[in-house]
């Protein structure tokens, strides 16, 4: 029975997201947070293999203070209970910062038999953190996983590679990241809703890690995001008639040299 | 010892980091080493600029060769990496044996007041991001981001070194994709449907399309991993190819920014959805709102004339 840690992050959606025309500047003012996309699938599949064959599920997260409004929504998706650092430090950390609080955090709460994190977050897409997480607690990584099962202690899991799959083995302890097409996120039921007010979440503050300064550091600074432009002609033929749109379209085709 | 360091396991990744790798070389005068698992490829990388060519010979998943590759990079200044499923993986572990920053998927690499700065794509495709590491950094590139350099002078040797990979993830078995290997990153010309087909019989009507303009069929996440009517090496999307065709034709999909983040740089994009509000009509350059059941089988017509 698997003893799971599952991390997630804590994201704006970027749905709610409007780039200004006048300085491309990112207008973030309406935009809800919500729970990592490919992570709802790392919590979903962690949630799965518990409820198969018994085991644990904690969650951890490090994020703002906007964490906060995430413990209600993860513990209802399957979690036992939650464990979050929740510092202005958030704001402007790297991976390696991200992959530095997780660390501490698991050395001082684990060990765990798997931890599992989605194959990116949907805000930055670093696509770091198990594998960083896997090199500072010297453990192995298996990423881009579709599929796995867990028995006596073993990880099997079907990996995506670029041209194919493959099938790998790893005895547990294990880092692994899970690939959005492994199963399709629960929407939680009311029960599950109201269960979850019930599961214990504590919050760990950032300085009771006992990392040295050199460790939040961010390696990678980032600068003010610009939103993407499409500066496109859209040229659009919308006559009643499809054949006159298609006969114009073909003519513009033409005149492109296509 | 110090360098620019280049690594991916696919050849024509490796030859195409060379180029940014020799901007490199110059900015921060520093030798440029090539690392490559395969020895067929390490003479055509001994020609192509590059100060040394090292040849990584050991058994085992690319990306089980990290340590290794940490260990011989670890005085380097920047360490690139094709930006495969296995090649960030390699670049990930690489970057925390160093203590080192990573740019994921950067598409410009240039030194500025001896920080790499690099730009990428964040939120999905929405935003562009530049980030400043401090050296040692590490960065993946995608495939296809720059062209492979010209042959450049003589061809140094060869040197060749036996690495441990990481033996802990035991490779039980490697199924090869079950799509036919096509390489929609080469086509000129492309098809692209999505979720306005109501049937995978219905995709026949793109189909007689790319006939018709000798394109290749493409599509979007949904069409490739929720419905499965199309191996998923043919979709287009953050996740999936990139692209830049001649000319990509977007038939019955709305243009969400996860997808248009990889077909963007086409030269040319049409769209053709019955949906006059649909972002892509945004994104396109030429646009038919119309029923695709109905202007499918027109257009194909039109251009067999």
């Amino acid at each position: 029975m698997p003893n799971i840690l599952v991390c997630y992050k804590w994201v704006l959606d970027e749905q709610d997201i409007k780039v200004r025309p006048e300085d491309l500047g990112l207008d973030t003012s309406r935009a809800k947070g919500k729970i990592s996309d490919f992570d709802r699938n790392a919590i979903e599949a962690a949630s799965l293999l518990v409820e198969a064959q018994g085991g644990d599920v904690e969650a951890l997260s490090f994020g703002t203070q906007a964490l906060k409004l995430s413990v209600k929504d993860v513990l209802s998706r399957g979690p036992g209970r939650l464990t979050w650092i929740g510092d202005p430090a958030a704001e402007t950390a790297d991976a390696f910062v991200v992959a530095q609080v997780l660390a501490a955090a698991i050395r001082r709460a684990g060990p765990y038999d798997l931890i599992l994190c989605g194959e990116g977050s949907s805000d930055m897409f670093f696509q770091q953190t198990p594998v960083r997480l896997a090199a500072l607690l010297g453990l192995p990584c298996v990423t881009f996983v579709q599929k796995m099962t867990w028995a006596d202690g073993v990880l099997t899991a079907t990996r995506k590679l670029p041209d194919g799959t493959e099938e790998v083995r790893v005895a547990g302890p294990a880092v692994v990241s899970v690939l959005g097409e492994m199963n399709k996120p629960r929407i939680p039921s009311l029960k599950q809703v109201l269960g979850a007010s019930k599961k214990p979440s504590r919050e760990l503050p950032l300085a009771s890690l006992g990392l040295a300064p050199g460790d939040l550091e961010p390696r990678a600074v980032r600068r003010t995001p610009k939103g993407f432009l499409m500066n496109r002609r859209n040229i659009v033929y919308k006559e009643s008639d499809p054949a006159e749109n298609v006969a114009r379209l073909v003519a513009s085709l033409k005149a492109e040299g296509l | 010892m110090a360098g620019i360091f280049v690594f991916s396991e696919d050849p024509a990744l490796t030859r195409q980091l060379l180029t940014p790798g020799l901007e490199l070389k110059r900015a921060l005068a520093q030798p440029l080493v090539a690392l490559t698992r395969s020895s067929a490829e390490a003479g055509a990388l001994a020609g192509l600029g590059a100060d040394r060519v090292v040849l990584l010979r050991g058994a085992g998943a690319p990306e089980a060769l990290a340590p290794a590759v940490a260990a011989l990079a670890s005085a380097a200044s920047v360490v690139l990496v094709g930006g495969t499923l296995r090649g960030k993986h390699l670049a990930a572990h690489v970057a925390a044996t160093l203590g080192a920053g990573l740019s994921t998927d950067a598409r410009t690499l240039r030194v500025a007041e001896g920080r790499l700065e690099t730009t990428r794509i964040l939120y999905g495709g929405l935003a562009v991001g530049e980030e400043s590491l401090a050296l040692p950094a590490v960065a993946t590139v995608p495939p296809r981001t720059f062209p492979a350099p010209a042959p450049a002078g003589a061809a140094v040797p060869v040197e060749t070194l036996d690495v441990a990979p990481d033996a802990r993830v035991e490779v039980l078995s490697t199924q090869p994709a079950a799509g036919e290997g096509v390489d929609i990153g080469a086509a000129t010309r492309l098809v692209a449907v999505g979720r306005g087909f109501n049937a995978r019989a219905d995709l026949d009507l793109a189909v007689d399309l790319a006939g018709a303009l000798q394109a290749e069929l493409a599509c979007t996440r949904g069409i490739a991993e929720d419905e499965h009517w199309l191996p998923v090496e043919r979709y287009i999307g953050i996740s999936g190819q990139t692209v830049k065709p001649e000319l990509y034709v977007a038939a019955g999909l709305s243009g969400q920014v996860q997808h248009m983040v990889g077909c963007r740089e086409a030269k040319v994009i049409v769209a053709i959805n019955k949906d006059e509000r649909a972002p892509i009509f945004e994104a396109a350059d030429f646009g038919i709102v119309g029923d695709l059941y109905t202007v499918l089988p027109l257009l194909t017509a039109a251009l067999k004339d």
